[in-house]
């Protein structure tokens, strides 16, 4: 990279240095001038004229010399970027898989796009794809029926899903520039049942982010003390009822720091009301629930795949010379034959993989659990089994094929 | 730890594969607008030199009168200011190209000062890499105005090649409307690279245009076809044997004929095929990869991510296991579902659980720390009791059972 830069510093300088175009505009004079003084004295033309061969002739020459000049700094830059981009080819593109679902890709990216808030970019992209759909489909009408039905179901994330973005866009807004908390708390009541059966806090830690924002004052900052004091404990009294059952101890302690008024910063409450990352988690707790309950990850999963694509390739791409050099194919079309090691944070799943065979379980071949506890996969059972009583591989128990159960991970 | 850190570990140069093209595209443009400099002072020269020599010869031999002689000088110097002032447009280009290079090479640079994987400043410049890799998926599909408004808004213009692309999407159109000539006009500016080429774009275009020729059947057009071929397929007769042989047969078929290869020369379908061909002569000369960036980081990555559950017909009991609520695998989210269908699965060695893990009598396994606090937090269950968070069944707290996994 170092060298890359150093080369292309080289190039920038050698063109700005260039001597080119003055080269030519020498020319230019030397022909002008001689062009005047024939004209002024016809007599002198051809003396004039043999004169000017030589002088031309070499400003010719030195704009080809500094051509070269250029020539020679662009092959540098040239070998410096081979030499970055060295035995690191592209990966082939034999087979893409993926350029046959063209449509499910425009999707995601669409998608993409809503939940990145980029709506106008979005809705140019899906007017563009409906327009050139139309376009494809135009000349034979037996095939319109069929694209537009295509546009609704597959291609275009459903209008429903569409403003459920912008609402959550509007929502988030609000939040974090307005600190204005209300439209998330009556968004987070309205799928209170879904929220809590995710075991979801948001719905108070929207209402405690209120109160403690209430007894900030709100957004007035010259209203601390009683009056703002007043109002959370309207606030509490108003809304924190419905949550006694489940957060009264956190209610308690928001209440017991009423006590500490006065000094709340040296309070054992103070972490509560001075809380410096709390918009942004609220708002990023907040995301992942309204995401979660649409069904959608958090972060944007077209960045966390291409992101992981990134970190992936070159071990693919080393695998590929690999067994291009060897000849050789990996029989299992339906796993990756190299372990890529991902950052903690892109593990979604556990992962089982059968102590015994080393296979990952998969639906037909399950992890099963012996009544001992440990687990392996069902094929490596009924192989170690054959219908007997077999010792568990890991400890003394023994057991029967029938005794084991199918877990789930 | 010692897993974690060499997975977060961040090696700038191996990582920067799919960001070739970044680099390669404005240097291939620097080099041929290099090319057109070279060319046109050549020219000039061999206009200029022999023909001052020839006016001082014949000023010499007193041939020309002096009107004459300030007549040539005069077409001298104006062929030099037109060299000059193409000049200076080239040299602006140029200039324009160097920027955008320095702005890329910054680009690149950045990742170089970021220490891990897990760093934000790594998020950061992996985000701006899908805004580029996604305008590049755009433009390649022809959503142009997508793709502009896209790097408009993310401020990634200087990052992505939205003229070059514009270029070759609108001869693609032209292609499909069924006009040679923008095809042609691209064919003339890049001759001198389209030899190293091995596709014969150039052919093509002028095959087609004698098809269409032939197509009305009118006597004087396929004169004119004849005397097109003879102009432009004629001389490849070396390499494009076959193909000529047919263009001549294709003078006595008429354009509903069922015959073999008659009919395919007439078909419609040709148009695409010449606005693929194009594409692909296209990106070769730009070193382009011809598929776009997006395909490949996505197949490498929907691979690296996706897991045997991903497409299980049984709800997972387990998501990240760091987290402590549970958060949408990306494969499993709507978005990428039906995409990772038919890619390969993650390869593991070892088995990844969450910590401590418990069996409850329906089979699911859980972190038991997990389980606890997500039964604490869900109001609803008594003390003593634990809840199932996929299935909602609620258990006895001594009825989880210790789970070993190897």
């Amino acid at each position: 990279m170092d060298l890359v830069q150093k080369e292309h510093e080289r190039l920038s300088k050698r063109l700005k240095a260039s001597q080119g175009i003055k080269n030519v505009q020498s020319s230019i004079d030397l022909l002008q001038s001689a062009r005047d003084s024939i004209a002024a004295d016809p007599t002198q033309a051809s003396i004039t004229l043999a004169k000017l061969q030589n002088p031309v002739k070499t400003s010719f020459d030195s704009i080809n010399d500094s051509l070269k000049e250029t020539h020679s700094g662009l092959n540098k830059y040239t070998k410096s970027l081979d030499k970055l981009f060295k035995d690191r080819p592209l990966p082939s593109t034999e087979h893409d898989a993926l350029s046959s679902q063209e449509h499910l890709i425009n999707r995601a990216i669409a998608m993409h796009l809503l939940r990145e808030g980029q709506f106008s970019v979005a809705a140019t992209f899906l007017s563009e794809i409906t327009e050139k759909r139309a376009a494809v489909h135009a000349p034979d009408a037996k095939f319109t029926d069929h694209g537009i039905n295509l546009l609704d179901v597959d291609e275009v994330p459903s209008t429903e899903i569409r403003k459920q973005f912008a609402a959550m866009y509007y929502i988030l807004q609000e939040m974090q520039e307005n600190y204005n908390l209300l439209p998330a708390i009556e968004w987070s009541r309205e799928n209170r049942e879904a929220l809590e059966a995710r075991g979801s806090n948001l719905e108070f830690e929207l209402s405690r982010l209120q109160f403690v924002w209430l007894y900030h004052g709100a957004s007035d900052q010259q209203v601390t003390g009683i009056s703002g004091r007043q109002a959370a404990l309207e606030y509490a009294r108003r809304e924190f009822h419905s949550f006694v059952p489940r957060y009264l101890r956190e209610i308690q302690q928001l209440m017991g720091a009423m006590a500490f008024c006065s000094n709340l910063q040296d309070s054992p409450y103070g972490s509560i009301f001075n809380n410096p990352s709390a918009w942004e988690d609220v708002a990023h707790s907040f995301t992942r629930e309204f995401c979660s309950l649409l069904g959608l990850s958090a972060d944007s999963p077209l960045y966390i795949a291409a992101t992981a694509g990134a970190i992936a390739l070159p071990t693919l791409l080393k695998l590929q010379t690999i067994m291009k050099a060897k000849r050789t194919e990996w029989t299992t079309e339906n796993e990756l034959p190299v372990e890529i090691s991902l950052p903690p944070s892109y593990l979604f799943h556990s992962i089982f993989v059968c102590p015994v065979s080393k296979e990952q379980a998969t639906d037909q071949n399950p992890p099963m659990m012996m009544p001992c506890g440990h687990v392996i996969a069902e094929e490596s059972l009924k192989r170690l089994s054959k219908g007997n009583r077999f010792k568990c591989p890991y400890c003394p128990n023994e057991s029967h094929f029938k005794d084991a159960r199918k877990v789930f991970l | 730890m010692a897993a974690e850190l060499t997975s977060t570990k961040l090696n700038p140069e191996s990582h920067l594969i799919l960001d070739q093209p970044l680099l390669r595209l404005p240097h291939e443009l620097a080099r041929k607008n290099f090319k057109t400099v070279q060319r046109t002072v050549e020219r000039e020269k061999e206009y200029v030199l022999p023909a001052l020599k020839d006016a001082a010869n014949a000023s010499l031999n007193n041939t020309h009168t002096p009107d004459q002689t300030l007549a040539a000088l005069d077409a001298m110097i104006s062929r030099m200011q037109g060299l000059k002032r193409k000049m200076e447009n080239l040299q602006d280009e140029e200039k324009k190209i160097q920027i955008q290079s320095r702005k890329r090479i910054q680009h690149l640079e950045t990742l170089h000062k970021i220490p891990s994987l897990a760093d934000v400043k790594y998020d950061q410049w992996s985000r701006v890499r899908l805004d580029r890799l996604l305008v590049d998926h755009m433009l390649r599909s022809g959503y142009s105005e997508s793709a502009k408004q896209l790097a408009q808004e993310k401020g990634v213009e200087d990052l992505v090649d939205l003229g070059v692309f514009t270029q070759c999407q609108r001869v693609v159109e032209s292609l499909r409307r069924g006009e040679t000539k923008e095809a042609l006009q691209w064919c003339s500016e890049n001759k001198a690279a389209l030899k190293k080429s091995q596709h014969n774009l150039e052919f093509e275009l002028r095959l087609q245009q004698y098809i269409e020729l032939v197509r009305s059947q009118d006597k004087k057009k396929k004169l004119e076809a004849i005397m097109h071929a003879k102009k432009y397929l004629i001389p490849n007769h070396e390499s494009q044997k076959t193909e000529i042989l047919r263009a001549a047969g294709l003078l006595v078929f008429t354009q509903d004929t069922k015959a073999p290869p008659y009919k395919s020369l007439f078909s419609l379908d040709r148009w695409n095929f010449l606005s693929d061909l194009f594409i692909r002569t296209h990106h070769e000369l730009l070193s382009l990869p011809s598929q776009p960036l997006l395909h490949i980081a996505l197949s490498a990555g929907l691979s690296a991510l996706k897991t045997p559950l991903c497409h299980s017909a049984f709800t997972s009991s387990s998501s990240n296991s760091q987290s402590t609520t549970t958060s949408v695998c990306p494969i499993c989210s709507t978005e990428l579902n039906e995409l990772a269908r038919k890619m390969p699965y993650a390869h593991h060695t070892k088995s990844y659980v969450e910590g401590d893990p418990i069996v409850l009598p329906n089979g699911r396994v859980y972190g038991q720390a997990r389980l606890m606090e997500m039964s604490k937090k869900i109001g609803a269950v008594e003390s003593g009791k634990i809840k199932d968070p996929t299935t909602g069944e609620v258990f006895d707290e001594n009825e989880m059972k210790k789970v070993y996994i190897m």
